[in-house]
């Protein structure tokens, strides 16, 4: 085989652990992104921005990609959620989780009000506490969330629990089960 | 015993079986840690509440599309770099982050007619369709490297100086918690010539089910040469720790980047300046923004665009070292950068720090 034969396989073999990576962490990416931006369009954006990041610099068949993926998810939304152009957006437009379209009227707008309460606070809080609550709000494992940022698995309750309390302070009302 | 923390008892909101063993023990007999279980249960049900979200629906397939269409390489004009091959890191990747940033990323459509060789930077807003609008333009005629850019990595800066023909940059003072260990890289100058082709710039177009705006009289055959570098710089950060780590706080980008690079510049005998603006600006997928923001600026031939991702980064206009810089990131210490041209020199500073801490190393280069 020639170097350029063999650069082709390579590549063609790459390009196909691409495809099965993404396959298989698409949703959950999004998800995350999601979870964070609470626009679904917006979401898929930052989850294929993330995506071509990871493409063009790391290998389809590295062991790390998931956990990368997700930690580039988690840190891409919220920077997102922090850009100058987001804070100027004063709606706060969310579709309602089932369930809550049987509440009062005031109900839902005081819900609505903490839901983008949350968020500003969410983007203005320290990278890491917020990316372990988005992740495991998303449904990561205590291990995917450690893995995904670094962190010791013995770490994950202590940041999960400073971002909420954290977070509960900025919220007042609505927010009783 | 010592009451429980708050991550452990937080722990065991989410994870029945943690509440067993001599913990589970404490918890039972202890009022005190009981009254803040609740509480700190009843702060993450009320936070999880409020970060719920209806499910987004995805078509896996034509995101996959989508993405597999996009670009792998941003430099434009075909010119992506050999080194960016997957067998070239993890030590390259970070020189690729390096040199490319001061030499590269930015020739690409910038060219303005007879001669462009920039003495000032300007961020403009970029999308992905942006992006691959200008990664198309690749396929519009011959790109040849008369001197192939090669990156080299060496142990010392006098190496890096030999190379490149230039000292490395010297940071006064690192930040707090970046690495001392640091790593030169340098490449010599590197020239490629891009010949526009008409004929494959329709296949190329057709092949995308696009239509292309006329290209300007003399353009087929109109070659642009480009020159980069030579360009030197250094890395801070232990580069030679094993990969793949499932520790992923290791593949990190070093910290610290610092690089200069003599100014790139694009020449050309053929095309005029206005018709290269206009042809490439007339491009299907071009944004609006893009357009206004490289229209608004007077004299693109001596100011070097640094492509800035629309709502994903942010960018302001800085001052360093008495000239027009443009400083990236934010001050979360995710990551940040700082551009800026002096002495015909395109510098860069970026890394994982704080932007006041890149604006401050850049300011103390020397």
């Amino acid at each position: 085989m020639n170097l350029g034969a063999r650069q082709m396989s390579v590549t063609a073999s790459e390009d196909q652990g691409f495809e099965a990576l993404f396959t298989a962490e698409y949703a959950r990416v999004v998800g995350i992104a999601n979870r964070v931006l609470a626009d679904p369009h917006e979401a898929e954006d930052v989850a294929q921005e993330v995506f071509i990041d990871y493409h063009r610099l790391h290998s389809a068949r590295a062991e790390y990609g998931p956990a990368w993926l997700h930690r580039a998810a988690a840190h891409a939304s919220l920077n997102r959620l922090r850009g100058a152009r987001r804070r100027q957006k004063r709606e706060f437009a969310q579709a309602l989780e089932e369930g809550e379209r049987a509440m009062d009227p005031q109900k839902q707008a005081e819900l609505n009000e903490d839901r983008r309460r949350l968020r500003e606070a969410l983007a203005r809080m320290a990278p890491k506490p917020a990316a372990v609550l988005v992740l495991r709000a998303s449904g990561l494992s205590y291990a995917e969330v450690a893995q995904a940022l670094g962190v010791g698995i013995g770490q994950i309750g202590t940041l999960l629990r400073r971002a909420e309390a954290t977070l509960r302070k900025e919220v007042t009302h609505g927010t009783s089960n | 015993m010592a009451h429980l923390t708050d991550g452990t008892l937080r722990r065991m909101v989410d994870d029945p079986d943690a509440k067993a063993g001599a913990d589970a023990a404490h918890l039972a007999g202890c009022a005190e840690c009981q009254a803040r279980f609740q509480g700190i249960s009843d702060d993450a049900h009320s936070i999880a509440t409020l970060l719920s979200v209806p499910e987004a629906k995805v078509d896996v397939a034509r995101a996959f599309d989508r993405v597999a269409h996009a670009p792998r390489s941003l430099p434009a004009f075909g010119l992506r770099l050999p080194l960016l091959r997957p067998a070239a890191r993890p030590l390259t990747l970070a020189f690729v982050a390096a040199v490319a940033a001061a030499a590269l990323v930015v020739v690409a459509f910038a060219a303005n007619g007879f001669f462009f060789q920039p003495s000032t930077v300007r961020a403009v807003p970029i999308t992905l369709s942006d992006v691959q609008a200008l990664a198309q333009l690749s396929q519009y005629g011959t790109l040849k490297w008369t001197k192939e850019p090669q990156l080299q990595v060496t142990p010392t800066a006098g190496e890096a100086a030999t190379v490149s023909g230039m000292q490395p940059p010297t940071v006064a003072k690192l930040p707090a918690g970046v690495s001392t260990t640091v790593t030169y890289g340098a490449m010599p100058q590197a020239v490629a010539t891009f010949t526009f082709s008409a004929d494959k710039a329709a296949a190329a177009a057709a092949a995308q089910g696009k239509t292309l705006p006329k290209m300007p009289a003399g353009m087929d055959g109109a070659t642009l040469t480009v020159t980069i570098g030579p360009a030197v710089g250094e890395v801070y950060g232990d580069l030679n720790r094993p990969q793949p780590s499932p520790d992923v706080t290791q593949m990190n980008l070093p910290r610290l980047i610092v690089a200069r690079s003599v100014s790139p510049t694009v020449t050309s005998t053929q095309v005029s300046a206005a018709d290269l603006e206009s042809y490439i600006l007339a491009q299907p997928g071009i944004s609006a923004e893009l357009k206004k923001t490289i229209q608004a600026i007077g004299d693109p031939s001596t100011t070097l665009f640094i492509p800035v991702p629309v709502e994903y980064g942010t960018s302001k206009a800085v001052t360093v070292q008495g000239v027009d810089g443009v400083a990236l990131g934010d001050n979360t210490g995710v990551g940040s950068a700082v551009v800026w041209v002096k002495g015909g020199h395109v510098w860069v500073v970026a890394g994982s720090i704080k932007q006041t801490e890149a604006i401050d190393i850049a300011n103390n280069l020397k």
